[in-house]
């Protein structure tokens, strides 16, 4: 414990930050080079920039580059709810995932799916409004579970127990919704609970884009706010912080990332929960470059699963989805094993 | 007390209720500015609760708490904690967070969107551990502190807020005889040195005495007696607010009265 030592973490932050994001920008332009046929990374930038063949800007431009766009937008979203969620309930179980936020999501998604389609299975509305459904949904999961947990919500496993309850109450209306639904709704809605980043266009990226950058903005905004969370409710509150009315603030940021972030791709566990804790490890304890670190770690995590689902299973389009939960499940295991042992 | 300047703090008729119990009942006390006031009573008698509402931590069914001429009531929660310092009970801080940060924290109402960090939030956290004595365990992380180091640091966060007023539920709780009295004594010369108005939850009646310039004796979430440690100290008030057969003697040491509790009554 040298007296330096939090001065070298505090100027170590950018360049870990910067490393991080060169790690991400090198594994996204892998992921475009990567595929059925092999595109070297020369010939994407060549692409990306304007240059390059027919077939080739074909693939790069339609097929790939949106998948790894959208899985870095998506990955990070997800990852700075988590962050967010573990801060204000201090609580390092929390996530999207476990908190009903996502299931709710998907709830909201599917019932905008199934209740505003004609007969020949069209929108007769906006895809535009499907985030918003994604939005509604979420937070009204998220709503539930800290409403019925009440006092309880202090308590990291029965808090978990309630978002587990909440979860599936919302995945048995899913699949409600999808048994009676119309069959290429339930197609839609099964490639959605899945997750995956393939079949998004550019009209959703965009969609996606312009709803989440302002969240992104709000949650730094919001971050820098947040140091006393680290303490408990009442040490928090007699520095200053407005804990009943930041909290609200937080839940509702949270949800809507959460919800933008999967309003197209579909229900993504773990990476809320994952990247958020290696973030931690990486940049320490400050507000900002956490979430920063948490959207990078996210959109590498997303990025690399869905590199590692093309690799492994092409040409079946594997969702990558099962990639995170294969790698994230055991994980949050282990979490919940140490952690009761800590509760006792 | 010779002198009566205007209080620091007036409690008036305040009544808080948690659903379906009524917790202080229109409970109206003055609090001395540059003193320490010790509230104490027995379990359940709202004493802690008299200082967290103090605090506004919970609001109250009707009556105030006015500092001088504003109410709590209408500060926002970083004006209210420019003027007061709670520290809990129990607080709870990450266990790799150092002793630093957590000092730091202290600083947090004095910052705005427009005004980061600046050389004044630098002398009060800096005159803030040397004052508590931990400057020299800045970089440690809480959890490699024994409980009476930690407690000196949440001291030292709460005084870095450089608050007129410093309230301490039960401060000396978990802490053995040596940290207990360390703690207090701490308090009494922040007090003396600062002149910040102090408030204290303390459970033990003789501590309470030896350090209490105002003492408040409540009983049942009302005020049962208050005034100075000779004036309350009584075999009478202490029997009716414990329910205790007490003998009081004069402390050999400090002069202070002394409670022998001798039986339940």
């Amino acid at each position: 414990m040298t007296p330096f030592l939090p001065a070298l973490t505090a100027t170590r932050a950018p360049l870990l930050l910067s490393i991080m994001t060169i790690a991400t920008a090198v594994l996204a332009l892998s992921g475009v080079a990567f595929g059925s046929s092999w595109i070297p990374i020369d010939r994407v930038a060549a692409v990306i920039l304007g240059a390059g063949d027919k077939t080739q800007s074909l693939i790069v431009l339609q097929l790939r580059l949106p998948r790894v766009v959208i899985a870095i937008l998506a990955g990070g979203g997800m990852a700075v709810a988590g962050f967010l969620l573990q801060k204000i309930t201090r609580n390092s179980l929390a996530s999207p995932g476990v908190l009903g936020v996502i299931d709710g999501g998907a709830l909201g998604v599917v019932i905008f799916l199934a209740a505003l389609s004609d007969k020949s299975n069209t929108l007769v509305t906006s895809i535009v409004f499907q985030p918003l459904a994604a939005m509604a949904g979420a937070t009204l999961g998220i709503a539930a579970v800290f409403l019925l947990s009440g006092s309880q919500s202090v308590s990291a496993v029965r808090l978990l127990l309630f978002g587990i309850a909440v979860g599936a109450v919302a995945k048995a209306l899913v699949m409600v919704m999808m048994l009676v639904g119309p069959i290429y709704r339930t197609s839609q809605a099964a490639r959605w609970i899945a997750g995956a980043v393939n079949e998004v266009n550019w009209t959703e990226i965009q969609i996606t884009a312009l709803l989440l950058l302002p969240l992104l903005a709000l949650a730094l905004a919001v971050a820098r706010k947040l140091p006393p969370a680290d303490l408990d409710e009442i040490s928090a509150r007699s520095v200053g912080l407005d804990l009943p009315v930041f909290r609200l603030l937080v839940f509702a940021v949270a949800a809507a990332l959460t919800a933008v972030s999967v309003a197209f791709v579909g229900a993504i566990g773990f990476v809320g929960l994952m990247a958020p804790h290696l973030a931690r490890l990486i940049v320490g304890r400050s507000m900002v470059a956490g979430i920063i670190g948490s959207f990078l770690l996210g959109a590498f995590m997303l990025v690399g699963a869905d590199l590692v689902v093309r690799v492994l299973f092409s040409p079946t389009e594997v969702p990558a989805g099962t990639v995170t939960a294969i790698i994230g499940a055991p994980y949050f295991l282990f979490l919940l094993m140490s952690k009761q042992r800590h509760d006792g | 007390m010779t002198a009566n300047p205007a209080p620091s703090i007036s409690i008036d008729s305040l009544t808080l209720a948690y659903p379906g119990k009524t917790v202080l009942d229109t409970v109206s006390l003055d609090i001395p500015r540059g003193k320490i006031t010790v509230l104490a009573g027995p379990n359940g008698c709202g004493k802690s609760t008299l200082l967290r509402a103090i605090r506004r931590l919970h609001r109250p069914v009707s009556g105030r708490v006015m500092l001088e001429d504003i109410g709590v009531a209408d500060l926002s929660e970083k004006a209210l904690a420019r003027h007061i310092g709670l520290l809990a009970q129990n607080p709870s801080a990450p266990e790799d967070m150092t002793v630093e940060e957590l000092v730091r924290l202290g600083r947090y109402p004095h910052q705005t969107m427009l005004q980061r960090w600046d050389s004044q939030d630098t002398r009060a956290l800096e005159a803030a551990m040397a004052g508590t004595g931990v400057t020299s365990l800045r970089d440690r992380p809480l959890g490699s502190l024994s409980g009476g180091q930690v407690q000196r640091v949440w001291i030292a966060m709460v005084l870095a807020q450089e608050t007129e007023i410093v309230c301490l539920d039960e401060p000396v709780n978990h802490l053995d005889l040596a940290h207990q009295l360390d703690c207090l004594d701490l308090v009494r010369q922040l007090n003396a040195e600062f002149g910040r108005t102090v408030v204290l939850v303390l459970h033990d009646l003789n501590l309470a005495a030896r350090y209490a310039d105002q003492l408040v004796f409540m009983r049942d979430g009302g005020v049962a007696a208050y005034g100075t440690p000779d004036d309350l100290m009584t075999q009478d008030l202490i029997a009716r607010v414990f329910n205790v057969d007490a003998m009081i003697i004069t402390d050999p040491a400090y002069g202070r009265p002394l409670c022998l509790p001798l039986r339940t009554c």
